[in-house]
């Protein structure tokens, strides 16, 4: 009892004890081993291949995706809703890159992610002027005004798009070389995020989300440490963008823009628990995996953008902590998922 | 039968602590009451409890014997319950008339409204030379009336009065007691909660002193005045405050 | 000199519109401190009742008001008292409400999208067509139209807020919520009015939209990136300062149409609700609002 009651202080959590660090590096491994082994346990079922493929590089991106988002919009508490800029940046930068230079998406990943991480820098400058509500509409603007920009710019294809050769790789084997990308973008995010939580930038978010005031009357730069956590969400989804828009070879502007993207990173975060870093990996692979079972069940369908809205509300009216967040709370959280 | 019973009643905000821990207060009709004590002793928490600002955790609070807990604001202020806050909570917007007209809110009838408006505006002459000025233009001692004026419209049984002399400048505040002891005249029952406690006591008939969520001790205002051991312990910093 | 004029009195007309629209939303925020991103949302819903009732009963879609202007205030009272209790609790209750509005805009675009699809819809009465010369002036019947019953319905709104007692209470309730509540306003009640009549004038909106523009279910992001604008423009929770932004947006808009084509006009409101967020987060007209 004495644990929890010390968790739910100031930082939500105790720096001082660590209990099951041994069954949380067992899950780790077990983890890391399952995500690179995937493409082969997967070869048994080879009649779907690419699709069960697609779907473990979906998961990923979205793990990617919400870890990221969830340094700005869980961590420091600014809900941004126009992190799709910056998917729709590391998509066209690295698409540009091949093709206008024909440099491979997969060597440019890093600079997607440079990027992203720039426009974010510069867009977080302007934008967290603005707190709390008043954050959300702004990044809504900044998407649309993106949105606007990115369907008029002739020299990217403008709405209409633009095309990129495919990657010369045996058929059956395409999904491979994207699936361990797309991984590799995971971890990386995912790791990005354990770090901020681990470090004293971390903390200074957290206090930020607790109490911006006394966050600055205790010395921290608020200004910094949010433009900072701005930009630093914005790399990976760069990078996860490349990656994606690679696999599709037809990059166009709403495939990125689109705010259900947006929408669903920030979705996945809160279901599975904003601010912590396990949360959004769970509310990823809960969110994509119902999702791909309703889409076998159903078919394709509208309803689709229908179940992600009144998840999304359920989840703020029953739920607002997250499934990590209330476990957490109630003292209930196995080990294996207390990344923090 | 006593107009007003508190009686255990426990109380705090949100998912915090008790602020009130099992607190009885008893309040009768044609009395005047100061609560004081230190700060976060619970004066102004128990105020909202009553008022139904704030839901009670356990107790009850009984008005002329009926059970009142769980009620929310409105219907406590139809029962006769007007509470007054510290911080000046009027319309900014709207004009000083304007703002007693809606202190008249819960009244249906025109004619008495007008007639109560006339009446305050005698007890606060300045109100009347202020009336088509917004409130939020107002001085802060005018403010005050304002609200002191607006309790009248509903003409309560009870009006529970938080901090009136807050930020006031001292003969401001004088002014300010003065038409709250004018109260009792018109048949309403003062209960004020006061910082300043010496203050606060010279102008009622019985004083109550809270410490740490509890009834600490009660009597007649002018006895814990008189009372050195009582000033020592519970008026001490307040009255010095006070003296400056 | 006549051309820019024209400009001028098409822009204002659309104005109108727009701050029917926009007050529906600003009431909203003032009253309730919702930022309610499925406003547009709601106003397409209007729009596609409006559709229904014309393709199935030929309509005429300034009568259908009165169907849709009831229903949708229904629908305000019956959301509020099932969303937002529940919320008022919550440390982060402005921030929550944005998300839970957010996660209703996406609901009702999936249900329209599976109900009518994807495709343009648009509603042609006789008048949808038709113009009328005012001296040299342009006037298209169905602008004309929808933007005298705009400003009538604000100026309804305007009375009511100002000269009915109910109406009084809902201004006390955006001016001090607190206040409203000491002198015995049931504050519920009156967010569970304010969200109604906020929705109704969604509703009057959707059908007046309806025979203006063509409409699909995604529209409604346009829609309320444009309607934020305005009221962020005029102040959030000042309906005063909500017809005005939509004046001048509307105008504005119709200019840069005119001077650079009609693809950048949408600029004129994102790049607005963007830099006066930065510059003044409180709004230009706007009262000491938190925002």
């Amino acid at each position: 009892m004495a644990v929890v009651e010390e968790r739910e202080g100031l930082l939500g959590e105790s720096p001082f004890r660590k209990p099951g660090t041994r069954s949380r590096r067992v899950t780790l491994i077990a983890a890391l081993g399952l995500v690179l082994f995937f493409p082969l346990i997967a070869i048994p079922l080879f009649d779907s291949y690419a699709y069960v493929l697609q779907v473990g590089m979906l998961m990923l991106m979205w793990i990617a995706m919400s870890s990221s988002w969830n340094i700005i919009g869980g961590f420091a508490g600014y809900i941004s809703l126009g992190h799709g800029v910056f998917f729709a940046i590391g998509g066209y930068a690295a698409g540009l890159a091949l093709a206008h230079w024909g440099i491979s998406p997969f060597l440019f990943l890093p600079f997607a992610g440079l990027a992203a991480m720039a426009v974010g820098f510069l867009a977080g400058l302007i934008t967290l002027r603005t707190r709390g509500p008043a954050f959300i509409v702004a990044t809504i603007a900044m998407l649309f005004l993106f949105l606007l920009w990115f369907d008029n710019w002739e020299f990217i294809g403008a709405s209409s798009g633009l095309d990129l050769p495919f990657l010369q790789f045996p058929v059956q084997w395409l999904k491979v070389p994207f699936y361990y990308a797309m991984a590799l973008c995971a971890i990386g995010a995912v790791y990005l995020a354990y770090r901020v939580a681990h470090s004293k930038f971390g903390l200074g978010l957290r206090a930020i989300s607790q109490d911006e005031t006394k966050a600055e009357v205790a010395g921290i730069n608020t200004r910094w440490y949010k433009v900072w956590a701005f930009a630093l969400s914005a790399f990976f989804i760069g990078v996860a963008g490349a990656i994606y828009g690679y696999s599709l070879t037809h990059l166009r502007p709403l495939t990125f823009f689109a705010i259900a993207v947006a929408a669903r990173m920030v979705l996945m975060a809160i279901i599975g628990g904003r601010g912590t870093v396990a949360g959004p990996v769970v509310g990823a692979i809960l969110i994509i995996g119902v999702n791909e079972f309703a889409v076998r069940q159903f078919g394709e369908s509208e309803l689709n953008i229908v179940f992600t809205g009144l998840i999304l509300v359920l989840a703020l009216l029953f739920f607002p902590q997250g499934i990590v967040g209330s476990l957490r709370k109630s003292g209930r959280l196995p080990a294996f998922l207390d990344w923090d | 039968m006593a107009l007003l019973e508190v009686e255990d009643v426990v109380a705090g905000y949100g998912a915090g602590p008790d602020i009130l821990t099992g607190l009885s207060v008893t309040i009768e009709e044609g009395t005047s009451y100061c609560i004081v004590g230190p700060n976060g002793a619970g004066k102004s928490t128990l105020l909202r409890a009553i008022a139904g600002f704030l839901k009670p955790r356990a107790g009850e609070v009984r008005l002329d014997g009926v059970l009142m807990n769980g009620s929310r604001p409105d219907q406590m202020l139809a029962a006769g319950i007007c509470f007054v806050p510290q911080d000046a909570s009027l319309f900014p917007m709207m004009t000083v008339r304007e703002n007693l007209a809606m202190g008249g809110y819960l009244v249906n009838d025109r004619a008495l409204l007008r007639q109560r408006m006339d009446m305050v505006y005698e007890t606060f002459p300045i109100l009347a030379e202020r009336r088509g000025q917004n409130a939020g233009t107002l001085s802060g001692g005018e403010q005050q009336m304002v609200t002191l004026g607006r309790a009248l419209m509903i003409e309560p049984r009870v009006v529970m009065i938080d901090e009136p002399s807050l930020g006031l400048a001292p003969m401001i505040a004088d002014q300010i007691f003065e038409k709250i002891r004018g109260f009792g005249a018109l048949g309403i029952t003062v209960v004020l909660v006061e910082q300043n406690a010496v203050k606060g006591l010279e102008n009622v008939d019985w004083g109550i002193v809270l410490d740490l969520g509890s009834k600490e001790f009660e009597g007649p205002a002018d006895g814990i005045l008189a009372d050195p051991r009582i000033r020592e312990l519970y008026l001490g910093k307040t009255m010095s405050k006070g003296m400056t | 000199m006549a051309h820019w004029l024209q400009i001028l009195v098409l822009g204002l007309l659309l104005g109108g519109v727009y701050a029917m629209m926009a007050s529906g939303l600003t009431l909203l925020f003032g009253v309730m401190r919702v930022v309610n991103l499925a406003h547009a949302a709601f106003i397409l819903i209007a729009s596609y009742m409006t559709y229904a009732l014309f393709e199935g009963l030929t309509l005429d879609p300034m009568i259908s008001l009165f169907v849709t202007m009831p229903l949708m205030f229904g629908l305000g009272v019956g959301l509020y008292l099932l969303l937002f209790p529940r919320l008022e609790e919550s440390p982060r209750y402005v921030e929550m409400t944005v998300l839970l509005t957010f996660g209703l805009a996406l609901i009702v675009e999936g249900l329209l999208t599976f109900t009518f699809t994807g495709t343009f819809r648009s509603v042609r009465p006789e008048y949808a067509s038709t113009s009328i010369m005012i001296g040299d002036l342009f006037v298209p019947t169905s602008q004309l139209y929808a933007s005298l019953i705009s400003f009538a319905l604000l100026i309804l709104l305007w009375v009511f807020l100002r000269f009915t007692k109910t109406g009084t209470a809902i201004r006390a309730t955006m001016q001090n919520r607190a206040a409203a509540q000491i002198v015995g306003v049931n504050v519920r009640r009156i967010s569970a009015l304010s969200f109604g009549l906020g929705m109704s004038l969604a509703g009057a909106a959707g059908s007046l939209l309806s025979f203006m523009f063509p409409f699909f279910p995604a529209r409604h992001w346009q829609w309320i990136a444009l309607l934020l604008a305005l009221i962020v423009l005029g102040g959030m929770g000042s309906i005063k300062g909500a017809v005005i932004g939509a004046l001048l947006l509307a105008v504005a808009s119709a200019f840069v149409t005119d001077l650079v084509g009609p693809t950048w006009s949408p600029i004129t409101f994102y790049l607005t609700l963007f830099l006066i967020l930065m510059v003044r987060p409180q709004g230009l007209f706007g009262a000491k609002v938190r925002l």
